[in-house]
């Protein structure tokens, strides 16, 4: 594991993370860190750490890590957006996604989406990225992104 | 003593729960509520993630096997619960209804609301029934049965 960070106009760290359930816990702690220094109230850095917790589930689940055996996490804060992405070197695939129940498809991403202002998925050859972002704006007690 | 808390085994430290390790067990029956033998109250807490979920299964999965069909299952002290965890729970009550005559029943203090939003997220409430405590859910089930 290792953590790079450097600060321009956008600021930006990155972890290495074994791609292991075991190492889930690392992954939210990340996350919360990352989520409080933004600024996130309490509530928030929650959803935050469960969305994030999600992708990273996904991306040990059903992705590939590196040559090393790890999947790369990083955050960027860019003004009042904070982005967290995961990324593992597996090519994304429409049958993997379809071989999962719906429920349990529906489930993870349904609760991403309803707890972030955005998820995008980068699906490239070898690649696959998934990126959450919440925006710094206070949200009503409750009130989902979406 | 980390370890076997970790391994689901009996027994848990006040320590381990602030450090968030899964531990889930099994309770002695509530005072003055009679719910039957096929009854059994277990409490989990700490952080039930992909890790944990395994655990969580084969412990639920034990009392079934042992012939046990009314689950009351108190997750008020779970700082940490994921859509793996859900899954579980799900699997169990549609595991019981095939089983026949079994339930489960979920305990969430009303305190421990973020774990409550993300059920309500989740839409686990459309499933399974949830109580704010032993005692509601112990007598709804001894209602039942």
């Amino acid at each position: 594991m290792s953590i790079e960070r450097s600060v321009t106009s956008r600021e930006t760290s990155e972890l290495c993370l074994p791609a292991q359930p075991s190492k889930l816990g690392v992954a939210r702690e990340y996350a919360q860190r990352a989520a409080a220094a933004f600024g996130l109230d309490a509530d928030r850095c929650y959803e935050f750490v469960f969305a994030v917790n999600e992708a990273v589930t996904n991306a040990i689940r059903h992705g590939r890590p590196d040559e090393h055996g790890q999947i790369h996490l990083s955050v960027l804060v860019d003004g009042d957006r904070l982005t967290f992405a995961v990324r593992d070197y597996g090519t994304f695939a429409a049958s993997t996604f379809d071989r999962m129940t719906s429920s349990e498809r529906g489930r993870g991403f349904a609760l991403m989406t309803r707890l972030m202002d955005a998820v995008q998925l980068c699906a490239a050859p070898g690649s696959t990225t998934v990126r959450l972002s919440t925006l710094a704006c206070e949200r009503a007690p409750g009130e989902g992104a979406r | 003593m980390a370890e076997d808390a970790r391994a689901g085994n009996r027994g848990h430290s006040a320590s381990e729960e602030q450090m968030g390790f899964f531990y889930i067990s099994e309770e002695a029956a509530v005072e003055g509520v009679k719910c039957g033998e096929d009854a059994v109250l277990l409490v989990a807490g700490g952080e039930i993630d992909y890790a944990a979920s395994p655990q969580l299964e084969e412990r639920i999965a034990e009392h079934v096997d042992a012939g046990r069909r009314r689950l009351v299952l108190d997750l008020s002290t779970v700082t940490f619960i994921d859509s793996t965890a859900i899954g579980v729970l799900m699997g169990v009550v549609l595991l019981l209804r095939e089983l026949g005559e079994g339930s489960l029943a979920l305990v969430c203090a009303d305190e421990n609301r973020r774990v409550l939003r993300i059920f309500e997220i989740a839409g686990i409430d459309s499933l399974i029934d949830v109580y704010g405590s032993r005692e509601e859910a112990l007598s709804a089930l001894s209602t039942a049965g």
